[in-house]
């Protein structure tokens, strides 16, 4: 990826995020706000990604606080879709880097909202010493292809830019790092549908 | 949508240099609630603004066109006390600059958001952070007045809860116990959240303890080790760099700051340690490239200072270019010509007129800084550099003199007394000589102070009061000299009762005591006595 490209894709992303922009001032065009928003994001992303080596800067967070802003904010992309938060299995504060956990799970949250018939689910808990973010959604489940047999993502980029996503959430949670423990994240339907977790140590 | 509460109350103050983000911003805000909106395209006029107005939440791009960032603009309203610390200041970033805002400095934002953002994820976000607001405000105010103790005592009451706040609370405390000089207490509390995790402040946190218990090799050890696990954090090379620079390792610290600088462009601090160690360590080249490139980026911005000018100009001199350094004195009387700037400027001008052979106009900018005003106001940086150009212009005697006052000043402080032996040194002194020159000095002072406690223990009050009183007219910064002579004023009033003019004296003295130094052991002497005097 040279220069030019970056520049390029950061005046598009400029612009679809002033569409988006637009958009919300209208009122009327929610669907319409959430493709531009998604795919500045998207851009985003790509450049974040295109980086050597993520910057990764580890702190507290109270996991509640945190998924009620992401919840908040995809409530209003979405709002046929009811999106939960469940935290009273977690500690009041967890430790991870803020930003980049969110733009990994707003992925997933996303993608949720995108495939779930009505309701999405946001959870925080632990177990066996790691920290579990969970995201749940009533939807047809991720298919076959995506679930590879050991629960870590594809590294391929599918279709709606699903692909991109995980390889992004997978790259974000392997960068925390707790001695010997690295971060993953785990993919798996259920008979309600998907389920995208994240394991951080 | 959530709805932040009680935001149509809540001043904002928006900051960016891009017309269209700007109007998006006012458009968001305005119709997500806030009424009390100011939106503004530079620093300037973000400071003008900030100088007239409270803010609860300012609101900075970090890129601001070519000039001064968010995170130098940041550092400057910190360093100056522009704002205070209950002020939500939250960076606004691009991807291209995100490493770069995250780079944690000593000097973070409160919260930064990464373009693009909805208003919704701004709200809900603004929610918390007016939350967190309100939890901190007394520890807030207590750090406003500099006011350590305070803050470790507030941060005390709301750990006992243990609630989401913990480490955040822990994170401030230890840092105030530090400033604190308790830094025995900040290594438990620093190796007690280690234990719990290993995070990048704390580590730090407890390398900047184990430095102030005289541990600089483990200190040095671990902050090393912080910057192979966080090649980013900004705030481990810049301590680094100071420890390694004290301990004489010149070179050392001079390469890990340019370390630092290849990462992020840098605070002016850092920019302002880098200079003075590439000219310490006979690499004026390397001062000369990175000012030159600051100061034309900060052209016109408020973070510049006198000295950066005068650190480009000996850089400069160093290498011969005396034409060069005497027209970057010239480009610094633009902007810089109060009184304390002027000795910085007029002596850097001095020696590069020395160095280009011409002694008379060299004599004539050195008297232009003796003669530019009172030497008790000025810093003792400017003592040090006037009595570096008398020495080398043969007017021992006054070179000594602005010693004696810098020292007499500021009587205990090893550090300045480290740079006026490297002065007496590189004016032809031995090393014995200097050190004696200190210790007379020094000495001298104390022997002041001792005399006045004397008389004061022997009961007689009034001449402890006369010394005191005439001896911190000499030197009004010499804190224990300071503390003492109010001390005395309100031992005498217990004594022989209220005296109102003697009342204000005393609580003159206390005043100046508290705004040099707002935790000085003495204020608490004196209010005790002054407590005695209500009852």
């Amino acid at each position: 990826m040279n220069d030019l490209h970056d520049a390029v894709m950061h005046d598009v992303k400029n612009q679809l995020a002033e569409l988006a922009l637009r958009l919300r001032a209208r009122g009327d065009a929610s669907v319409e706000m959430d493709i531009a928003m998604s795919a500045s994001r998207r851009l985003t992303e790509m450049l974040l990604l295109g980086r050597a080596d993520l910057c990764v800067n580890i702190d507290s967070v109270n996991p509640a606080d945190f998924l009620n802003i992401l919840a908040a904010e995809y409530a209003e992309r979405f709002p046929n879709i009811t999106i939960r938060v469940e935290t009273v299995r977690a500690p009041e504060s967890v430790f991870f880097d803020d930003a980049l956990i969110r733009l990994a799970l707003g992925n997933a949250l996303h993608n949720a909202c995108h495939y779930a018939k009505s309701c999405v689910q946001l959870t925080a808990f632990e177990q066996d010493n790691m920290l579990i973010l969970e995201v749940c959604d009533d939807g047809p489940g991720f298919p076959a292809s995506q679930i590879s047999s050991d629960g870590t993502a594809p590294s391929a980029v599918s279709r709606t830019g699903t692909g991109l996503g995980l390889h992004l959430a997978h790259k974000i949670a392997g960068a925390h790092r707790l001695n010997d423990h690295r971060g993953y994240i785990q993919l798996h339907n259920d008979e309600s549908g998907g389920i995208f977790r994240m394991l951080l140590p | 949508m959530a709805i932040v509460s009680n935001i149509s109350d809540k001043w904002i103050l928006v900051i960016d240099d891009m017309e269209g983000m700007r109007s998006q911003l006012r458009m968001s805000l305005s119709s997500s609630g806030f009424a009390k909106l100011h939106v503004v395209s530079s620093i300037k006029e973000a400071l003008e603004r900030l100088a007239t107005n409270h803010y609860d939440v300012v609101l900075c791009d970090y890129s601001l066109g070519d000039s001064t960032n968010g995170q130098q603009f940041l550092e400057y309203l910190r360093t100056a006390d522009l704002i205070n610390r209950n002020t939500i200041f939250v960076m606004i970033t691009a991807e291209q600059s995100y490493a770069k805002v995250v780079a944690a400095s000593d000097c973070a934002p409160d919260d930064y958001l990464l373009k693009p953002f909805t208003a919704a994820e701004f709200n809900a976000r603004l929610e918390k952070l007016l939350e967190r607001q309100t939890y901190f405000s007394a520890i807030d105010r207590a750090s406003d007045k500099k006011n350590w103790g305070r803050m470790i005592a507030e941060c005390d009451t709301l750990l006992a809860a243990r609630d989401k706040f913990f480490f955040d609370l822990c994170k401030i405390k230890g840092a105030a116990l530090i400033r604190n000089n308790q830094a025995q207490l900040a290594e438990t509390l620093y190796r007690e959240i280690i234990a719990m995790r290993p995070l990048g402040w704390a580590k730090l946190g407890l390398a900047r303890a184990l430095a102030q218990l005289d541990k600089a090799a483990e200190a040095e050890q671990l902050a090393k080790e912080i910057l192979v696990e966080m090649p980013q954090f900004m705030a481990a090379y810049d301590f680094l760099g100071k420890l390694l620079a004290e301990s004489g390792d010149k070179k050392g610290a001079l390469a890990i700051l340019q370390k630092a600088r290849d990462i992020a462009p840098g605070t002016m601090n850092r920019i302002r340690e880098l200079s003075a160690l590439a000219v310490h360590t006979g690499q004026p080249e390397i001062a000369e490239k990175v000012m030159r490139e600051t100061l034309i980026q900060h052209k016109h911005s408020p973070v510049r200072q006198a000295d950066d000018y005068a650190v480009l100009s000996r850089a400069l001199i160093h290498q011969g270019k005396t034409a060069e350094a005497l027209n970057v004195i010239q480009d610094a009387r633009k902007s810089f010509s109060d009184s304390p700037n002027n000795v910085i400027l007029a002596v850097t001008e001095s020696a590069a007129h020395l160095a280009s052979g011409n002694h008379k106009l060299a004599h004539v900018s050195l008297e232009k800084a003796l003669s530019a005003g009172e030497l008790c106001n000025f810093s003792a940086n400017a003592l040090l550099a006037m009595s570096e150009a008398c020495f080398t212009l043969g007017r021992e005697e006054d070179a000594t003199r602005l010693l004696n006052h810098a020292i007499q000043n500021n009587h205990d402080d090893v550090t300045l007394k480290n740079k006026v032996h490297a002065v007496l040194i590189a004016s032809g002194k031995d090393a014995a000589e200097a050190t004696a020159l200190i210790e007379t000095c020094t000495a001298e002072v104390i022997a002041l102070n001792n005399e006045g406690v004397q008389h004061a223990q022997a009961g007689n009050l009034s001449e402890a009061i006369a010394l005191l009183g005439k001896a911190s007219v000499r030197l009004p910064n010499n804190l224990q000299i300071l503390g003492n002579a109010a001390l005395v004023i309100a031992l005498d009033l217990v004594r022989n009762g209220k005296e109102s003019a003697k009342l204000a004296q005393c609580l003159s003295y206390r005043e100046s005591l508290i705004k040099k130094s707002p935790n000085h052991a003495k204020i608490a002497q004196i209010d005790t006595m002054l407590k005695q005097l209500k009852s």
